[in-house]
């Protein structure tokens, strides 16, 4: 902080130097004194709980005892556990699922929303509602909802003559089910942002292609989905970063179950750390999972870029 | 000058208020504080947030705080891993017995050992079951806070409708099958019994009790090696296989939420439960028995979950306050105002001679049919820290047997394995 502060400050002192630099040192610090509690909080509950996650990591360590320093054991333990393969193989199926499900569900929703519609608001509260649920309260409701036994989805398809579903209690169905359910509780950003990003597109783009003869699904595909890029990018790493970190919607309805066919990496690390005692491993499987994040917003960034330089 | 004190009034706040994150001191005017977390809520709560003003009326020195902790008992350790952490845990916090292989091993964790050494204590009043749970490696980490144990829990306007027997205290596990089948109405959606099927400790200390009636123990006299795949472990284990796959007369609780309150409200016809179900039972007026485990060749021997109050040590005078109010807590009479009043059995044997009791078993229907089934709880889960760990394997290998993806041999022999190399890790 220091060494900013002094390097801010030359360029103006070397015009009057006869001031000497504690003149404008003052105001200087007077900016620091207003950004300090500010800064303070946020090094305090993220920088700091982040440094000692990483210190964490490189012990075995659970939070009671008195732990040892293990180096990069962690690490290499992660290599060779099947259980977090496992949890990794669910992760990315579900990210999978989940990540262009929601943009290709989104999209056709926002355009349609986007015409003039009599009750648009209404419909447009509607969709957005499940979204500022809690993943807490959804969980709970799919429970209801989609319990085998005594859940009204059972009975719906009992009506239409369709087998009874295992859902959330099927070792087979289970991921599946919980991806629809949190496709259900967050399509509502994709909507939203789609929605901002279908007003920001000039009129005049569209008209100039209707004069120049393209049709509704041409004006779609020259003007409307390159106008959107920006927005689809932004979608894709957000998402990207909530189903890699899937974790409160487990939490509420099957705790990882059955036969563990649910249980995604975030899952798997608060297990290890706080049900079995393992919280330096915990700590690193975070920490890896921090990584793997990071490189892929850092691609998804890096590719949306060189294709917006190409077009 | 106006700017000085503008960086002044800036800065001042933030360092003010890390201070007060800082924490609690131990004895502002005089008076030992200690901090109680007992993790309950409402009704409980009061109850002991009421013994606690008590003590500190009779005790002008000393004053507890009761605070709950957290409502959720199940994330009371991971509150004090941060606690400790921070470097100041509570006095006083309620744990859970599956926990105390670990804490044995937290420095912080007082040995309570000459507490309950004193013969004022009365010590040998309380369940071998307590007093072993409490103990490892001859540290005391906690006196207990709630006792319980698992009894069969039968609904009899579901036996009188299926014209089924009411269960006895000499039933066998075939019994408890075949009047499961019988209870078993798919077309009203109701279920035999059912089973815990989250995959963790919920599901593994149902399973103990079949092992130890049969002779069998969880890990071998050294303690190197596990012994719980036993001929007689893998039949117990395919009988319930059977319940559940060939008979479905068995609901598969996969989240341990729902399977009281579907017996509650006349859904499943017996369940495997302990006393803390006596309250909703009682609110929801279920007209219910209750009677020991099924058993095999006349041994009904059952397991027990006690969980303790465990003393964090943050200065002897502190500590010494804590125990003393600990040993306060513990007499018969308090203990039939926390326990009774809170729906739970006594955690020793005097408070059951105590006229609040009578009251208590009055209110009721099982009561006394669990405190006479305490004395089937003869033995306990190993005291090592890698219990947790096993108790997974464990856990998973009973869930593919009950939802018919593995056969009961090849699961446990499997989690058996998995169990050696745990141990052998250490």
């Amino acid at each position: 902080m220091r060494a900013d502060t002094a390097a801010g400050a030359l360029p103006l002192s070397g015009r009057r130097r006869k001031a000497g630099p504690r003149v404008r040192l003052m105001p200087q610090l007077t900016g620091w004194g207003f950004v300090g509690p500010a800064t303070l909080v946020i090094v305090g509950l993220s920088i700091f709980p982040a440094v000692w996650a990483l210190i964490l990591s490189l012990r075995d360590d659970n939070l009671l005892a008195p732990g040892t320093f293990v180096g990069l054991q962690n690490y290499r333990d992660l290599l060779d556990d099947p259980d977090l393969m496992a949890a990794t193989g669910h992760t990315l199926l579900y990210s999978v699922l989940f990540v262009p499900g929601s943009l290709l569900i989104g999209l056709p929703i926002a355009l349609a929303l986007n015409r003039p519609l009599r009750f648009r608001a209404f419909y447009r509260t509607c969709l957005f509602v499940p979204y500022v649920v809690s993943a807490a309260a959804t969980g709970i409701l799919a429970n209801f909802v989609l319990d085998p036994q005594f859940g009204i989805v059972n009975d719906l398809l009992a009506g239409l003559g369709v087998a009874r579903q295992g859902f959330l209690q099927d070792p087979s169905q289970a991921l599946l089910t919980l991806v629809v359910v949190s496709l259900w509780g967050s399509v509502g950003l994709p909507i939203v942002v789609y929605l901002a990003a279908l007003q920001d597109i000039p009129r005049e783009l569209i008209e100039a292609a209707r004069v120049d003869g393209a049709g509704p699904l041409r004006v779609f595909r020259a003007v409307t989905l390159p106008q959107l890029r920006p927005a689809t990018v932004f979608l894709v790493i957000w998402q990207t970063i909530d189903a890699l970190q899937l974790f409160d919607l487990v939490y509420t309805t099957t705790k990882g179950q059955p036969l563990d066919s649910t249980t995604v990496i975030v899952f798997y690390l608060y297990q290890q750390a706080f049900k079995l005692f393992h919280a330096g491993y915990g700590a690193a499987v975070a920490y890896a999972l921090f990584v793997v994040t990071l490189l892929v917003s850092g691609l998804a960034l890096w590719y949306a870029r060189r294709g917006e330089a190409a077009a | 000058m106006i700017r000085k004190l503008a960086l002044v009034f800036a800065v001042v706040p933030a360092l003010a208020l890390s201070a007060a994150c800082g924490g609690q001191s131990g004895d502002d005017d005089g008076k030992v504080t200690v901090v109680w977390w007992h993790g309950q809520a409402d009704a409980e709560g009061d109850i002991l947030k009421g013994l606690a003003d008590e003590y500190n009326k009779s005790h002008p020195g000393i004053e507890v705080k009761p605070e709950v902790g957290t409502t959720n008992v199940d994330d009371m350790l991971q509150k004090v891993q941060a606690a400790l952490a921070g470097g100041d845990p509570p006095d006083i916090a309620y744990m859970y017995g599956s926990w105390s292989a670990t804490l044995a091993e937290t420095p912080r964790v007082a040995d309570l050992s000459s507490l309950v050494k004193d013969p004022s204590f009365g010590w040998d009043d309380f369940w071998p079951a307590e007093r072993e749970a409490a103990t490892v490696d001859g540290k005391v980490i906690g006196v207990p806070s709630v006792v319980d144990n698992l009894g069969l829990i039968y609904n009899k306007k579901l036996f009188d409708a299926a014209g089924v027997a009411y269960p006895t205290k000499d039933w066998t596990w075939d019994d408890f099958r075949s009047a499961a089948k019988r209870l078993t109405d798919a077309s009203k959606g109701v279920f035999g019994t059912s089973y815990v099927a989250t995959g963790d400790e919920d599901t593994v200390w149902r399973f103990w009790p079949m092992l130890w009636q049969q002779g069998g123990s969880i890990l071998s006299p050294d303690g190197k090696n596990a012994a719980f795949a036993t001929p007689q472990a893998v039949q117990s284990l395919e009988l319930w296989r059977a319940m559940a796959v060939d008979d479905k007369s068995v609901y598969l609780d996969q989240n341990g939420e729902k399977f009281l309150p579907l017996f509650y409200s006349g859904k499943v016809g017996m369940e495997i439960a302990g006393p803390w179900a006596m309250r909703d039972l009682a609110d929801h007026k279920v007209d219910y028995g209750v009677v020991p485990l099924p058993g095999y060749g006349g041994n009904h021997q059952t397991i027990s979950g006690p969980d303790n109050w465990v003393v964090f040590d943050n200065g002897s005078k502190r500590a010494q306050a804590a125990k003393d109010f600990l040993a306060w807590l513990t007499k018969p009479e308090q203990d039939a105002r926390w326990s009774l009043g809170s729906g739970n059995l006594p955690i020793r044997q005097a408070t059951s001679k105590l006229p609040a009791y009578k009251e208590f078993a009055k209110q009721y229907l099982g009561a006394d049919a669990f405190l006479a089934n305490q004395d089937n709880a003869v033995q306990a889960r190993p005291s090592i820290t890698s219990y947790p760990d096993i108790s997974a394997k464990i856990g998973d290998a009973i869930d593919r047997v009950l939802l018919g993806q593995a056969t009961a041999q090849e699961a446990l022999t499997g989690a058996a394995a998995e169990a050696d190399k745990i141990l052998a890790k250490g």
